[in-house]
């Protein structure tokens, strides 16, 4: 792989435990990736899978809050200030907040944007008018289902980024991108810069994916290998995730 | 109908885009479906020969009697194919579906009623049919997942969260969210993202349709309309006939579970322990914790336990449309042996919070002024629940000898 890679990792906050999500993030930055998204556990995520969901399910068990997951980033952007955090998660922790002042306690700790799949970009509650006002970027996410109209309408508002939520639409996952997905890509593009994925989980996907959006988003393989190493403690887990974020990032 | 997607300031469609493009369609091809003859001339003839309408208003002669009260009619919606209302949207949406050229329908389910009609509405019209239910459900209504298997629906339990009803929905969400060429996410409440509330809303309201005619034929008007609210869809389809006839009240009743503490009960409306929420697709008022989690509920009714409440409800009741009130376990216990004794009438344990409400009401009302209950479903389906707290030694002994019989006891 000739040209370097920009990797979106994402993490669970506070998944298993605290401290083992710290040493997922520090082996995550130690395997080079260029950004953290940050899932803060809701109740109901919909539209995340079943892995995602589990992991949001254990850590909500034990009583885990949305300041408790700004604190986890608020730890991020201390050990690992080179590395952007967008923060991810769903529009009833923001709503029941309040907007403003979740886009405000987003920047106040150094979140680069916010990633809210239920919140649509034509209905979002004012959410991207809240990140402006506190300087940061509301991510809204795409979907290849987009109608012409939809994929124009979002061009409009010219977002600096977007993200790309490919699942549906990918072909042959292993040895190629489907002409389709290339197309939608091209119509969303613009002037915004993509985060794109759709279940990576090996490099040559990643290789796939990266001659065609700004960065290549990983998560739920980093999700199930936290799950699958937690009991081999800190050490353990942060040298599962260090290989395969180098893995991904050909580094 | 909603304007936009919305009621007031409830409603809307708050889900992933990936989702917003099929509901635009679905949008069309209801609103196409409404203005074809042959579609509804069909839908009327599942409606009489599949579902068994026109269900009957029965004036329950005893039980006034014995409240000193009003006259109380009951909506024996309960007499529904399938058991209970919940079979008029199924087989609504099936055809719709059909119609569309969806080869495959999924529903959520919780106690399992709507599962039922879902499955049976499917395998009358040729649909293959994936039934998802919380795990919890799925161990506590083996009775209904017996039957929707029977009528040839998978049932897939659902292992992730509380394993209960909104679970079931997020999994449902997240296959339609794959697989919508294909299929359709067939919602059996009056909830979710735009355009489902006026989807299933539509499909309920031969309920208040059919009432209306039936009080005019027996000369009576006015009065009070009685009904439960879980999600909402047998108070929307038995109110949306009179929301703009000021001569009726309309109550809804909620579940007042085993009181008022958070995990105790499912009230919305009549308490203070909701809070504007986007949840599940929609805007509207849900039991939520000081983040804005999902909190735990409680019903003896498996159909009234769900935190949230349909949006055009949570408008109707703040614009004081529709008014509020609750029944606890208990009372709703208490009507259905009521109305059995006196009736022969056996409520489902959701439509007894109604019945529960109305009696509580016809002992208060001095006027005479009729009070209509819709009995959305009927009991049979509640008897593994209620026998256990109505007869419980008994019961016991019932079990263990079935499962001798079985050879289940080693």
């Amino acid at each position: 792989m000739s040209i370097p890679i920009s990797l979106m990792a994402h993490l669970v906050a506070g998944y298993p435990t605290d401290e083992l999500a710290k040493a997922a993030a520090q082996g995550l930055a130690q395997g080079g990736v260029s950004y953290f998204e940050v899932q803060l556990p809701f109740s109901d995520p919909s539209a995340d899978g079943p892995a995602i969901q589990s992991a949001c399910a254990q850590v909500l068990s034990r009583g885990y809050t949305v300041s408790e997951g700004f604190a986890f980033i608020a730890y991020l952007r201390q050990m690992f200030p080179q590395i952007p955090v967008y923060a991810m998660t769903y529009g009833n922790l923001a709503y029941r907040r309040g907007i403003a002042r979740f886009a405000e306690d987003a920047a106040q700790i150094g979140i680069a944007g916010l990633i809210i799949p239920d919140l649509p970009f034509d209905h979002d509650e004012g959410l991207r008018q809240a990140c402006t006002q506190v300087g940061i970027d509301a991510v809204p996410v795409a979907a290849p289902s987009m109608s012409q109209q939809r994929i124009t309408l979002l061009g409009n508002h010219g977002y600096p980024y977007v993200y790309a939520s490919l699942r549906a639409g990918i072909t042959g996952t292993e040895t190629e991108i489907d002409n389709r997905t290339l197309l939608f890509l091209d119509s969303i593009r613009g002037s915004s810069r993509l985060f794109g994925g759709f279940g990576i989980r090996n490099a040559s996907q990643v290789g796939l994916l990266a001659p065609y959006v700004y960065a290549v988003v990983a998560g739920s393989v980093f999700v199930d290998l936290i799950g699958v190493h937690a009991n081999e403690g800190v050490a353990g887990v942060r040298q599962a995730v260090r290989e395969k974020a180098r893995e991904l990032t050909g580094m | 109908m909603s304007t936009l997607g919305y009621f007031d300031r409830f409603g809307g469609r708050y889900v992933a885009e990936i989702l917003q493009q099929p509901l635009v369609e679905l949008e069309q091809a209801f609103t196409e479906a409404l203005a074809d003859p042959a579609f509804l001339a069909e839908l009327e003839e599942q409606q009489r020969n599949f579902v068994g309408r026109p269900t009957p208003l029965l004036y329950a002669g005893n039980a006034s009697r014995e409240l000193g009260g009003p006259p109380i009619y009951i909506k024996l919606e309960g007499m529904a194919h399938t058991g209970a209302h919940k079979i008029n949207n199924a087989i609504g949406q099936a055809m719709l579906a059909k119609r569309m050229g969806k080869t495959r329908i999924i529903a959520e389910t919780g106690a399992g009623q709507h599962g039922i009609a879902t499955a049976a509405a499917c395998a009358r019209l040729g649909l293959e049919c994936v039934v998802y239910m919380g795990d919890t459900d799925v161990r506590r209504q083996q009775p209904n997942v017996a039957g929707m298997e029977l009528y040839g629906a998978t049932v897939v339990p659902v292992h992730s969260g509380a394993k209960t009803l909104k679970d079931a929905i997020n999994e449902a969400m997240r296959d339609w969210a794959t697989h919508f060429e294909t299929t359709h996410y067939l919602i059996g409440s009056a909830l979710g993202p735009s355009p489902f509330p006026d989807i299933v809303r539509t499909f309920q309201s031969v309920i208040g349709d059919e009432t209306k005619r039936q009080m005019a034929d027996r000369g009576i008007g006015g009065g009070t309309l009685v009904a439960c609210v879980g999600g909402g869809s047998n108070a929307m389809g038995f109110f949306s006939t009179f929301l703009d006839d000021p001569s009726v009240r309309l109550i809804g009743v909620e579940a007042g579970g085993r009181g008022p503490a958070i995990g105790d009960h499912a009230v919305r409306m009549s308490g203070s322990g909701a809070e504007d929420g986007i949840i599940h697709g929609y805007k509207s008022r849900f039991l939520v914790d000081a983040d804005g989690q999902v909190a735990p509920t409680h019903s003896v009714s498996a159909g009234l336990d769900y935190p949230g409440i349909g949006p055009q409800l949570a408008a109707l009741g703040e614009r004081g449309r529709v008014a509020f009130t609750s029944a606890t376990d208990a009372e709703a216990l208490e009507a259905v042996k009521f109305f059995a004794r006196t009736e022969g009438v056996m409520f489902a344990l959701e439509s007894a919070h109604a019945g529960a409400a109305a009696i509580r009401l016809a002992r208060q009302q001095e006027s005479d002024e009729p009070i209509v209950i819709n009995m959305s479903g009927r009991g049979e389906k509640d008897l593994f629940i209620t026998s256990p707290l109505l007869r419980l030694e008994e019961w016991k002994e019932f079990l263990v000898s079935e499962l001798a019989r079985i050879g289940g006891i080693e």
